[in-house]
């Protein structure tokens, strides 16, 4: 074929390349759990007290079926929240992704964690178990609360899934590109100007221009700010926000 | 990349191969072509990251020169907590959020570039609840997440002569803030602010606060349009009843509904 008929025929192959049903991506989905147990925090500890609810951990989800991933973050004094501990899995197989590798769950010490294991439960499709979101409470067959979750599902997941796979080099790092913990822990310095422009001295307005000192040491104060995670966390729950404005209430008991 | 997208695409390339093999007069405006979309290209240069916030922090610093930074730590934490709130519903993990009070009777928010989000103290004057400063607040958070106004310098005279990152910085620097500041105080475009009611209603609903709080707020400032304080704002902002009619069909259209008002909540901390 000359050079010619070969450029006739690219607008068409151009067209049918593009027209190709490609295959549909994995239903992306990402939801946040915040874990209670029935007691307060004292001295470190967690003292039980049937009627008042201590944080233990907030574990962020992110799902492509059959891969899923999980960033658990706990409290071992109520007010700060750790750094995450990652799992990444494909179906109900997960393993514990850190800095050296990734060890299997089972042979992992999260894995003799039994909140740890009645959370992070995926059948064997990936797909979760459980009610996508409100309040979820776990009882004893005697009725005793054990736990409570409140679930919220994140309306538009974006992440990249690429990160929901082991041997991803960057798999290691925490994938959380949303939720309360992200921005309330923000301290990230590689976003913070470090230079910082000068201001300018003089705006429009429309009442006309006005001379303006920049006052960048007030910048400096409210960029020095931070919100404690914690604190976001008790914010939200006082006034019935985010994973607990969620109505509905599911009881699971144990068997 | 969506169907329409890639037959766009696909169109595209057709087009241009099409053109590619016809007469030299033809391929003399393909060339032409080229070069404008290359110039096109030049023009809206993307803004880093690192360079979105020296330009949001030049122009909060303006912001702050122009209206003190509030010292009152328990009003600028609960406004923060209230933003974070917001923000944390859909927020961009290349930014750091913060938010402060300006000390001024003036009714109005601003958003800089970077995250940077400050609301007046008259304006929370005129607020009832904690739903209603959700609604301002996420609005402002809609205007950074969707760089309004790091789109607009992108298309501005100064970022012509700028071929990459490493010249934002100095004078090129500072035209770029000044050019972003008189954006703000002169106000965003109708379709920016539009976009930025749209998902602060989206925003703050999702985070679990009444839907109708920036509606209320805005129909409440059409009770005080006659008032100085608010002559800057009615200046650079869309019409109220148009915004108040436009949210309120959005929050039908999307069934919004419910949410937490906290009002008391609002009024013991926000005296």
């Amino acid at each position: 074929m000359s050079a010619r008929g070969l450029l006739r025929l690219a607008p068409a192959l151009a067209i049918l390349a593009a027209a190709t049903p490609r295959r549909a991506p994995a239903q992306r989905a990402q939801w946040t759990d915040v874990v209670y147990v029935p007691g307060y925090w004292s001295g470190g500890r967690i003292v039980t007290q049937p009627d008042s609810l201590a944080l233990v951990m907030r574990v962020d989800y992110f799902s492509a079926p059959p891969r899923w991933r999980a960033e658990i973050r706990r409290t071992s004094d109520g007010q700060n929240l750790a750094a995450p501990e990652i799992l990444v899995g494909s179906g109900d197989q997960g393993v514990v992704v850190t800095q050296l590798g990734t060890t299997p769950l089972d042979q992992h010490v999260l894995g003799h964690d039994p909140l740890v294991r009645a959370l992070v439960v995926f059948d064997r499709a990936g797909q979760r178990q459980g009610p996508a979101g409100g309040r979820i409470t776990d009882r004893t067959p005697d009725g005793k609360v054990v736990r409570v979750v409140f679930r919220r599902a994140t309306r538009n997941p974006s992440f990249d899934t690429a990160l929901l796979d082991p041997g991803n080099r960057a798999g290691g790092r925490t994938l959380l590109a949303s939720g309360i913990t992200a921005v309330g822990d923000q301290r990230s310095a590689s976003v913070v100007a470090t230079a910082g422009a000068r201001g300018v001295d003089r705006v429009k307005t429309p009442g006309g221009d006005v001379p303006v000192p920049p006052d960048t040491a007030a910048i400096s104060r409210i960029e020095r700010y931070s919100v404690g995670s914690v604190a976001l966390e008790a914010f939200l729950r006082t006034g019935g926000l985010g994973p607990y404005a969620l109505p509905g209430d599911s009881t699971r008991r144990h068997p | 990349m969506t169907r329409s997208v890639r037959w766009g695409v696909a169109l595209g390339t057709a087009s241009l191969l099409a053109s590619a093999g016809t007469a030299p007069v033809a391929a003399q405006s393909l060339f032409d072509r080229l070069r404008q979309a290359a110039n096109v290209a030049r023009t809206l240069l993307p803004i880093s990251t690192t360079k979105e916030v020296e330009i949001g922090r030049g122009i909060a610093a303006t912001i702050a020169g122009r209206y003190p930074v509030s010292h009152d730590t328990a009003l600028n934490h609960y406004v923060n907590l209230v933003g974070l709130t917001v923000a944390s519903v859909a927020p961009r993990s290349d930014i750091n959020y913060h938010y402060a009070v300006l000390e001024t009777p003036d009714v109005n928010a601003f958003a800089a570039p970077g995250g940077y989000i400050f609301i007046t103290r008259g304006a929370l004057r005129l607020i009832h609840t904690e739903a209603e400063l959700a609604g301002v607040l996420a609005h402002e958070t809609g205007h950074v997440n969707a760089k309004h106004v790091i789109n607009q310098i992108r298309k501005s005279d100064t970022m012509r002569e700028v071929k990459n990152q490493v010249d934002i910085q100095g004078g090129v620097l500072d035209q770029l803030v000044g050019g972003g500041t008189n954006m703000l105080f002169m106000g965003l475009s109708r379709g920016d602010e539009l976009e930025a009611d749209s998902l602060g209603l989206e925003y703050a609903s999702a985070a679990g606060y009444d839907p109708g709080g920036l509606a209320a707020f805005i129909a409440r400032l059409s009770q005080h349009a006659a008032e100085g304080p608010l002559a800057d704002f009615y200046a650079t902002h869309p019409k109220p009843d148009e915004r108040v009619e436009r949210l309120n069909a959005i929050a039908q259209h999307e069934g919004l509904a419910g949410g937490a008002i906290l009002a008391e909540r609002y009024r013991a901390i926000v005296k």
